[in-house]
C-alpha cells in the first residue's frame, strides 16, 4: 500500500458563531457528512443547558457547505430531530447521527443518552428516517434498534453504516465496563470497536463482543466513532482512541486519530501512521483530535474532525493527499 | 369460570431469621419440582437505604412435596449477585423465572438500573446453576433480552417456558412513562418471545393481551401452561393511577390461546378475587400455576404486592 497523508485545512465551522436551534450555542461535535448536488450537508451535535439541573443536552444541527467545504451556505434553522419520551434511551441526548442515503430516504443512526445514577449515562443506537431530503428525521420507534446485551453490557452506540453488496454493515462501539479509578473520582467507561449486520438497516445482528480494532494503548484503550470508507478498492477505518481515565485535560491521554484497513470485512490491520493525523501545535487541534468523519465529494477524500475540548469551538477538515 | 379454593399464606419473609438481605417482601413465586421437595423461587429486598431505596434479590423457600405448607428450609445467600458498576442488574434482580434444560437449571430475571428523570429500568437478564439451582452464574454482564424500537424500556416479569422444543419468554414491555401525582409511573404489556436456544430471542413484537379496564392499563406478570389442549395465561392487571388502592389495584386476569400468538382475554374465568379480609384483601397478583401430584395450584401475592409473603390456592377441577 503506497503512502497516504492528510493535508489540513484547518477549522471549517465554528458554532460560536451562528445561531442554532434549540437553544445551542456551543459544541459542534462528531460531523458527518451528506453529499448533494451542489452541496454537503454536514451534521454535528451541539449542546444546550439543561434548566433542570444545568447539565448538557445534545441536539442535532446541520450546516450546508459549498462543495469547496469553505462557504456555509446555510445552517439549520429548525429541530432536526427531537430528544426522545421520558424515560426513553434518547431522552438527554443525541451524539452523534450518521446519515446514509437508502432509496428516497435517509437513515439517521442516532446514538442516544439517558442518564443514570451509579455512573452518568447509558447509551443505544436508534434510527430515524427523513423524507425530507434530510431535513427532518421520524423515529421508527421510541427505542433503539441496537443496545446492551449479555457481552456487551453497556454503552453501545456511535454507529456508522455502510451498505456493501447489498448488505447493511454497521461499525459501532460497545462498552466494557465502568472503573472507579479513584476514591473520589467519577466513573470513567471503557469501549471498544464493534461490528453488526442487517438486510433491511433496522433489525441487526451483533458479532457480539468481537473487538475488531486492536488495541495500541493497551486493555484500558477506549475507541470511539468508526467510520468506514472504500478507497481504490480497499476499506478504511478511521476512529478516534484514548485511554479510559485522566483524558479530559491530559493531551498525552487524550484522543488521537487511528486508522486501520481491510480487505474482507472481518480482519482489520491497525495501521495509525499511514496516514497520519497528528496535532498541530498553537492550532485548534493543539491538544486532541477525536470524532473523525470519512467521505469522498468531488473525487476527493476528506476528513472531517474536532479538535480541542471535544469539538466545544466546531470541527475541522482534511483532505488525502 | 375456574374455582380456585384459597389455602392461605404458605411464606411469610419477616419470619425467616439471620439474612439481612431477606427482611420483607416474597414476590413472583415461581416453581421448580423436586423428587420430595417443591423450591419456590421468590424476590426479597433488604430494608430500604437512608434514602428509602430498595435493592433487590432472589432466594428460594422449599416446601414438602407431601405438604406444601411445610417449610424444609430457605436459601442461606442469594441465588443471584447484583451485577456491577453501570451494568443492567446493579440494583436488582427481579423478579425470576427457572427451567431446567437437561442437566442444568437456567432463570431468567429482571434486572434493575436506576435512571435520572424516572426511578428505574428493567431488562432481562440469564444465568445458569449447575448444582441444583442453590445458585446461578450469569450468562453476561449485559442483558439476554433488552430494548427495541416498540419496547422502549422497562422489559420485566419474564416467565420461560418450552414447549414443543421451542423456548419462549413471557414479559412485560413499557409503553410510556405516565406522570402520576409529580411521579413517573410505567404503563406496560404483555409481550412475547421465542428462541430455539433460550439465548437469541426473536420477538413477537405484539401486545398479547388487550387492555379493558382503561387504555393505559398495566398488565404484569403473564404464567403461562399447557393443559387440556390448550395454552391458559394468567396475570396481573392494574389500572395506571390510583393503583395503591382496593379499588384500582391489582387483579388477577386470564386469557387463553390454541397458537401462543392469538389470546382471547376472560378476566371473568379467572375464579380467584382478593379475599373480604386478611392479607390479600386489597390487591391479588403475580399469579403462578403448577401442578404437584395430580393436583394444579396457584402460587399468589396478596396486598403491598408481597411485602408479607406469597399464598397458595388449589384448583378444583382441571383447566380446560
Amino acid at each position: 500500500m503506497g503512502a497516504m497523508a492528510w493535508k489540513k485545512l484547518g477549522k471549517i465551522f465554528d458554532p460560536t458563531e451562528h445561531s442554532l436551534p434549540n437553544e445551542c450555542h456551543q459544541f459542534a461535535q462528531a460531523p458527518q457528512a451528506l453529499v448533494f448536488d451542489d452541496y454537503v450537508r454536514v451534521y454535528f451535535s451541539t449542546r444546550a443547558v439543561d434548566k433542570n439541573n444545568g447539565k448538557f443536552l445534545s441536539h442535532i444541527a446541520f450546516v450546508d457547505f459549498a462543495k469547496n467545504l469553505r462557504d456555509v451556505i446555510r445552517v439549520s434553522d429548525k429541530t432536526v430531530i427531537p430528544l426522545g419520551k421520558l424515560g426513553c434511551f434518547d431522552e438527554h441526548g443525541i451524539f452523534p447521527m450518521n446519515v446514509v442515503r437508502n432509496r428516497d430516504a435517509v437513515y439517521g443512526y442516532t446514538c442516544g443518552w439517558s442518564r443514570r445514577v451509579s455512573v452518568s449515562v447509558e447509551t443505544a443506537i436508534g434510527l430515524a428516517v427523513s423524507h425530507d431530503r434530510g431535513l427532518t428525521f421520524q423515529r421508527v420507534g421510541d427505542g433503539p434498534v441496537l443496545s446492551a446485551s449479555l457481552h456487551e453490557p453497556c454503552l453501545v452506540g456511535d454507529g456508522f453504516v455502510k451498505v456493501i453488496g447489498g448488505t447493511f454493515h454497521m461499525w459501532y462501539i460497545f462498552g466494557t465496563g465502568w472503573t472507579k479509578y479513584a476514591a473520589d473520582a467519577q466513573p470513567d467507561r471503557t469501549y471498544k470497536i464493534g461490528h453488526a449486520s442487517s438486510a433491511d438497516g433496522v433489525t441487526w445482528i451483533k458479532e457480539e463482543a468481537r473487538q475488531i480494532i486492536a488495541d495500541r494503548l493497551g486493555a484500558l484503550e477506549s475507541q470511539a466513532l468508526p467510520t468506514v470508507i472504500d478507497i481504490d478498492g480497499r476499506l478504511h477505518m478511521f476512529f478516534c482512541y484514548r485511554e479510559s481515565f485522566d483524558f479530559r485535560i491530559n493531551s498525552a491521554r487524550g484522543y488521537r486519530i487511528g486508522h486501520a484497513f481491510s480487505d474482507d470485512l472481518c480482519n482489520w490491520t491497525r495501521d495509525d501512521l499511514n496516514p497520519r493525523l497528528d496535532v498541530t501545535p498553537g492550532a485548534w487541534d493543539s491538544h486532541m483530535l477525536c470524532y473523525p468523519h470519512a467521505f469522498e465529494c468531488e473525487g476527493k477524500v476528506y476528513l472531517l474532525y474536532n479538535g480541542n475540548e471535544f469539538g466545544r469551538y466546531g470541527f475541522g477538515a482534511a483532505v488525502l493527499v | 369460570m375456574f374455582k380456585w379454593k384459597k389455602l392461605g399464606k404458605v411464606f411469610t419473609p419477616q419470619e425467616v431469621d439471620g439474612r439481612p438481605w431477606l427482611k420483607e417482601f416474597a414476590q413472583a413465586p415461581s416453581t421448580l419440582l423436586f423428587d420430595d421437595f417443591v423450591r419456590v423461587y421468590f424476590s426479597c429486598r433488604p430494608a430500604a437505604d437512608s434514602l428509602g431505596q430498595y435493592v433487590s434479590y432472589s432466594a428460594y423457600v422449599d416446601l414438602n412435596r407431601a405438604d406444601l405448607f411445610a417449610v424444609r428450609g430457605v436459601a442461606a445467600l442469594p441465588i443471584l449477585e447484583l451485577g456491577g458498576l453501570g451494568t443492567f442488574d446493579e440494583f436488582g434482580t427481579y423478579p425470576v423465572s427457572v427451567i431446567r434444560n437437561g442437566e442444568e437449571i437456567r432463570a431468567y430475571y429482571g434486572g434493575w438500573t436506576r435512571c435520572e428523570s424516572v426511578p428505574f429500568n428493567v431488562a432481562i437478564g440469564a444465568a445458569t446453576s449447575g448444582d441444583g439451582g442453590r445458585t446461578f452464574t450469569k450468562m453476561g454482564s449485559g442483558p439476554v433480552l433488552s430494548y427495541s424500537p416498540d419496547e422502549p424500556f422497562v422489559l420485566s416479569g419474564p416467565k420461560v417456558r418450552r414447549f414443543n422444543d421451542t423456548w419462549y419468554l413471557w414479559y412485560i414491555a413499557g409503553r410510556r412513562w405516565k406522570r402520576v401525582n409529580g411521579r413517573a409511573e410505567p404503563v406496560y404489556k404483555i409481550r412475547m418471545a421465542h428462541s430455539a436456544d433460550g439465548v437469541r430471542w426473536i420477538k413477537a413484537n405484539k401486545d398479547l393481551i388487550e387492555s379493558r379496564i382503561e387504555e393505559d392499563e398495566a398488565q404484569a406478570s403473564p404464567d403461562v401452561c399447557f393443559a387440556g389442549g390448550k395454552y391458559h395465561m394468567f396475570f396481573s392487571y392494574r389500572y395506571s393511577t390510583g393503583f395503591r388502592s382496593k379499588e384500582y389495584g391489582y387483579r388477577i386476569g386470564y386469557a387463553s390461546s390454541h397458537d401462543l400468538i392469538d389470546w382471547t382475554r376472560d378476566d371473568a374465568k379467572a375464579g380467584i378475587d382478593v379475599s373480604e379480609e386478611g392479607w390479600d384483601a386489597e390487591m391479588i397478583c403475580y399469579p403462578h400455576v403448577f401442578e404437584v401430584d395430580g393436583h394444579t395450584y396457584m402460587a399468589y401475592l396478596g396486598d403491598q404486592v408481597g411485602r408479607y409473603g406469597f399464598g397458595l390456592a388449589v384448583l378444583e377441577g382441571k383447566l380446560e
